[in-house]
């Protein structure tokens, strides 16, 4: 299997480059030698993030999904600086925006689902991110393109670590 | 908004499917007005309707028939074309014959001429009691004015052809001139104008138009199976969808069954778009042959949900095991991830045994991490969790095993022959690595997994990886 993508500005090698740069970065900051297991764990949550952001990236926000995940590791990543300024900056921000997606949801509620599935709708909307804000219809899409993304993800990280381990 | 008297409306209501359609035909097959033959084709009954028509006009006494169509040469024809409209409605034919019989009686048998002129000036006493509210609505778009005859006039003239083709669209029922309400009134005239409307022209016209739409409506809505009261309650129902009384009556005829205001419509494509779209998921996600809505959403979640933990767990190996750079590589081996997994995971108790990176391993390796993880299991299943994780092996339930293995790599089918047992569980997922515990048990294997805070399926994804991708 050739680790090479045939198309050179698909979603794979978009989101490849950028992870392995991400990648890259990571590892030169911290080296793998380090055994402290709260490293480890960061280390872990900056590689799921930069997988996460480099994937969210990739597809250029043009997607609903995109955008709320790049806007949650915006304000994460702000929290983390630990900038009261900012970190009100977010909270405002956050509160407007929840505020729209609970206005969008009453709306969605009252003009009614028509479909009725209810339990698994919210469940969807909590796994994709940014579901919260989307009507059934959106929300089945951005799944849609979500699932894409994700085994675009898990494809691309197999194919890393098989690189790299013998 | 029709006064018009019950029994006129019950009339109609019984002659609608019959009277109408045999006034239609007759109208269509009349070559009074051009319109009628307009509208001949657009209704065209078969030839087996004839038959039916001749029946009933042979059941009535032929004089009054004959009176009926003397004013009107056509009516004859028209009538023997509205047999096949009979047809389609074959079980009026008692109601055809009752209306018959009260038009004939109606007419009295008298001299054709008078006797239609009075039908007229009854019908159009009708139309301007009955449907004055709606003939004034309708006669907006015709341009019609008080009375009857005028709109019929104007009906006639104007818009017989947009007549016909509205109601040949089968789905409108649009009569400018026409006002959905005035289904009744239309009844009225059907039960009176079998023949006697046809008296004139212009209240030919009219009839005509009536009937068309009435007609046209029953032949293409096909509500074959609908007596005339459902015509009436259709034409009544959409007319009280409507705004006005009057006019949305005519704006929207839908097809039988299906609603016809404007939300109903949306809805209705709403849930086609949803439909869509789940169509577009069920390929995307495996295992997609599940019929109903509901299991496919489940499915859905399902994956979505495993999907992101086989990132998560890639992630996780990739920080424990095969290490996220290349110029580590050479690097990664005995210490690293795994071990500082095992750390993590449990203060270190655990023995560092193996190279904890290396996922792959070979048949003596193999047996010596199963010996190794039997005896953690024996003494600290954490530590054995954290052993496996150590090298990029991880021990999960048998049915996210079987998720996986088939989620992501046919291949990997004979090596998961999880069956039922845990040992079997294990077995395929560490074999696949080149190592394997030997008899993990699965209380133990979640508890660890919920501990540890993943369960992850670590080396069971990088297996199906290194296995799936030869």
């Amino acid at each position: 299997m050739s680790p090479h993508h045939p198309n050179p500005s698909s979603l794979k090698s978009r989101f490849t480059t950028r992870f392995l740069r991400a990648l890259t970065k990571i590892n030169a900051q911290n080296p793998i030698s380090s055994s402290s297991p709260r490293e480890i764990l960061q280390r872990f949550r900056r590689i799921k993030v930069a997988a996460d952001k480099s994937m969210a990236y990739s597809v250029r926000s043009r997607r609903t999904w995109s955008r709320a995940m790049r806007w949650k590791l915006r304000s994460r990543s702000w929290r983390q600086a630990s900038s009261v300024r900012r970190l009100k900056i977010t909270t405002s921000c956050h509160q407007a925006i929840m505020k729209k997606t609970a206005h969008e949801r009453e709306n969605k509620t009252t003009t009614g689902e028509g479909v009725g599935f209810g339990v698994q709708t919210d469940e969807l909307r909590e796994l994709v991110p940014g579901g919260e804000a989307m009507d059934l219809c959106n929300l089945l899409d951005e799944t849609a393109h979500y699932i894409k993304c994700l085994t675009t993800q898990v494809q691309v990280m197999r194919k890393i670590v098989d690189f790299y381990s013998p | 908004m029709q006064p018009c008297s019950r029994e006129m409306q019950t009339m109609n209501s019984l002659l609608n499917p019959t009277q109408q359609i045999p006034l239609q035909d007759l109208q269509n097959n009349g070559n009074s007005n051009g319109h009628q033959q307009i509208q001949n084709p657009q209704f065209d009954p078969t030839s087996s309707h004839d038959d039916f028509l001749e029946q009933m006009l042979s059941a009535l006494p032929s004089c009054s028939w004959s009176d009926l169509k003397s004013p009107w040469d056509p009516a004859k024809a028209d009538e023997t074309g509205g047999a096949n409209l009979d047809n389609n409605v074959g079980f009026h034919y008692d109601e055809i014959l009752a209306s018959k019989l009260r038009q004939h009686q109606i007419n009295g048998g008298g001299g054709s001429s008078p006797a239609t002129a009075a039908m007229k000036m009854m019908m159009q006493q009708q139309m301007m009691l009955a449907g004055r509210a709606a003939a004034a609505a309708a006669s907006g778009g015709g341009g019609g004015g008080g009375g009857g005859l005028t709109m019929p006039l104007s009906l006639g003239s104007s818009a017989a052809g947009s007549h016909q083709n509205d109601i040949v669209d089968g789905s409108s029922f649009k009569s400018p001139n026409h006002q959905g309400g005035e289904g009744s009134v239309q009844a009225l005239f059907n039960s009176f104008g079998a023949g006697s409307l046809h008296g004139t022209n212009p209240s030919s016209n009219q009839p005509q138009h009536f009937h068309h739409p009435q007609g046209g409506t029953m032949q293409q809505a096909q509500n074959f199976g609908a007596p005339a009261g459902t015509v009436m309650n259709q034409s009544q129902a959409s007319g009280s969808t409507g705004v006005t009384p009057a006019q949305p009556k005519q704006r929207v005829r839908a097809r039988r069954g299906q609603a016809t205001d404007p939300h109903s419509i949306a809805e209705r494509l709403r849930r086609e778009r949803i439909a869509e779209r789940m169509k577009a998921l069920q390929e995307l996600v495996p295992n997609a042959n599940k019929t109903d809505k509901a299991s496919m959403l489940d499915e859905i979640i399902d994956y979505v949900k495993f999907l992101q933990l086989q990132v998560k767990v890639l992630s996780m190996s990739r920080l424990g095991g095969a290490a996220a750079v290349a110029p580590l590589v050479a690097d990664m081996p005995s210490e690293g991830g795994g071990d500082c997994i095992q750390t993590s995971a449990n203060g270190g108790s655990l023995p560092r045994n193996s190279n904890g990176n290396q996922t792959s391993s070979t048949n003596d390796s193999l047996t010596v991490t199963e010996q190794q993880v039997a005896k953690l299991m024996e003494e600290d299943m954490g530590s054995a969790m954290q052993y496996l994780q150590g090298k990029g092996l991880c021990l999960m339930p048998i049915s996210l095993a079987t998720a996986i293995s088939t989620a992501t790599c046919h291949s990997r089918n004979p090596m998961i022959n999880n069956g039922n047992a845990n040992n079997g569980g294990n077995h395929p997922l560490l074999q696949s690595t080149g190592e394997g515990p030997s008899s993990p048990s699965m209380s133990v294997l979640t508890v660890q997994s919920a501990t540890i805070g993943n369960g992850v399926v670590d080396g069971s994804v990088k297996d199906a990886a290194s296995v799936s991708k030869p």
